[in-house]
């Protein structure tokens, strides 16, 4: 045991000497981008039609979130999300309520992979991204927002809407550096009807889902848009279903749930909504079939499962 | 100088915790899409373990200790929902970055990896190769 564990410390040892070391050199990220470009991935992008709005004192938070939401076809300015995002006391905006605000602009706010080849994939698909940087260093962070609009390959440039200066030319090595030490943090900021390119669908399905409760009619177009992608997702067609049952559409919903549960059999919660929903729409037999079937499946709320059973029973 | 970077992650965390822990306004008798989200939690923490194993930055730190990556994320794989969990709250907290990889995010590495190749024994949820 006191072997191994030494044995243990003189390896992370090591490993913390050359990872200080490394920090001097290009980050492999970038060399390996740019000796393996990734195929379809045009060399030179600007996406030329994304507003610019030069931030006022600390206010890169508002900023560069109304210029992704104009990009994403709001009329929101930047003093009219200030009291949604910025924090006097903090000098600076929370990333959670930069997400926060945006789906309250109706927008859904998606994190895309934290890798610079995805960040270009979505800029050559024409879509500006929101990302974090930390200009300086850890021990004494400065946090900034940015928006990338553009990049170009043979300058290993990345553009950014950043601070008072558009399309700031920026190394694609400095930016990597700080965008790291923010734990390469990027959104997407885009229309429900719009996924991003790069999207992955339980990561779609997860920022929509956290939609639902600011607006759950653009929640519900964004379930349908990421349905036209995948067509099966679990989540996607539950919450297709929990968004026409929120908005009264009972039939719908109805419908909805019986495609899921046709799809995932094993899904407990949405044979528990199909059910309530058959008894709001009084179709007490097919409540009753379908709440039996939650229970038979069980899981952390059998209780639930339990109670419409006998509340559909009881139904007369 | 990590601490401090961690504690100031972990401060940036807070408020998004809390968010998450408000009960939702849920429609009579419905389950909701986020609760429904909640049970298979354990799939969401595992892809972002995986996701975290399958970085350029972690890949290298595993193959530099002669870790294969697939072995990696195999393991984690083979974790219950209870301990991936326990093991993405560790990612979160982890310093991460390319350039500047903290001490406390290369300890836990180190420490995670001999772990499961079954030199050392530190995080209880990690079971050795045989």
């Amino acid at each position: 045991m006191t072997v191994t564990r030494r044995r243990a410390l003189a390896l992370s040892a090591g490993a913390t000497a050359s990872a200080l070391l490394g920090g001097c050199a290009t980050p492999a990220a970038i060399t390996a981008l740019q000796a393996d470009w990734p195929p379809g991935l045009p060399p030179r992008v600007m996406l030329d039609g994304v507003p610019f709005f030069p931030q006022d004192d600390l206010l890169c938070g508002p900023a560069t979130l109304a210029t992704v939401a104009q990009a994403a076809g709001r009329r929101v300015t930047p003093a009219e999300l200030t009291p949604q995002v910025y924090l006097p006391g903090r000098q600076g905006s929370l990333q959670t309520e930069m997400l926060a605000a945006a789906r309250r602009q109706g927008l859904v706010a998606y994190p895309i992979a934290p890798r610079l080849p995805v960040l270009l994939a979505e800029l050559a698909d024409g879509a500006p991204v929101l990302v974090l940087q930390n200009l300086a260093l850890p021990i004494a962070p400065q946090w900034h927002y940015a928006v990338a609009v553009g990049f170009d390959r043979d300058r290993a440039e990345l553009y950014l809407h950043s601070g008072t200066t558009p399309r700031l030319p920026t190394a694609l090595r400095t930016f990597e550096f700080t965008w790291a030490r923010a734990e390469h943090w990027a959104v997407r900021v885009t229309a429900p009807s719009r996924v991003p390119v790069t999207a992955e669908a339980d990561g779609w399905a997860r920022a929509v889902a956290a939609l639902e409760r600011s607006d759950v009619a653009a929640a519900e177009v964004a379930y349908r848009s990421g349905l036209a992608r995948w067509p099966t997702h679990r989540f996607l067609l539950l919450g297709a279903g929990n968004t026409a049952h929120a908005q009264g559409r009972l039939t719908q919903a109805a419908d909805a749930y019986e495609r899921t549960v046709i799809q995932h059999p094993d899904f407990a919660d949405a044979w528990h909504n199909l059910a309530q929903t058959r008894l709001d729409l009084r179709q007490r037999d097919a409540a009753r079939r379908a709440a039996a079937r939650a229970v038979a499946l069980g899981g952390p709320r059998q209780a639930d499962y339990r109670a419409l059973l006998a509340r559909a029973e009881a139904a007369r | 100088m990590n601490k401090t970077f961690a504690r100031a992650v972990a401060t940036a965390l807070i408020p998004c915790m809390t968010l998450a822990s408000v009960p939702l306004t849920a429609q009579a008798g419905i389950v909701s899409t986020e609760q429904a989200m909640v049970t298979p939690a354990g799939q969401a923490d595992r892809d972002r373990v995986s996701a975290f194993l399958a970085r350029d930055d972690v890949r290298a730190a595993l193959v530099q200790q002669g870790v294969n990556t697939d072995d990696a994320i195999a393991r984690v794989q083979a974790m219950s929902d209870a301990e991936v969990a326990e093991l993405a709250q560790r990612v979160d907290r982890a310093p991460a970055g390319a350039g500047v990889v903290g001490v406390l995010f290369t300890v836990f590495l180190i420490l995670l990896v001999t772990d499961i190749l079954g030199f050392t024994k530190v995080y209880p949820f990690t079971r050795p190769i045989r």
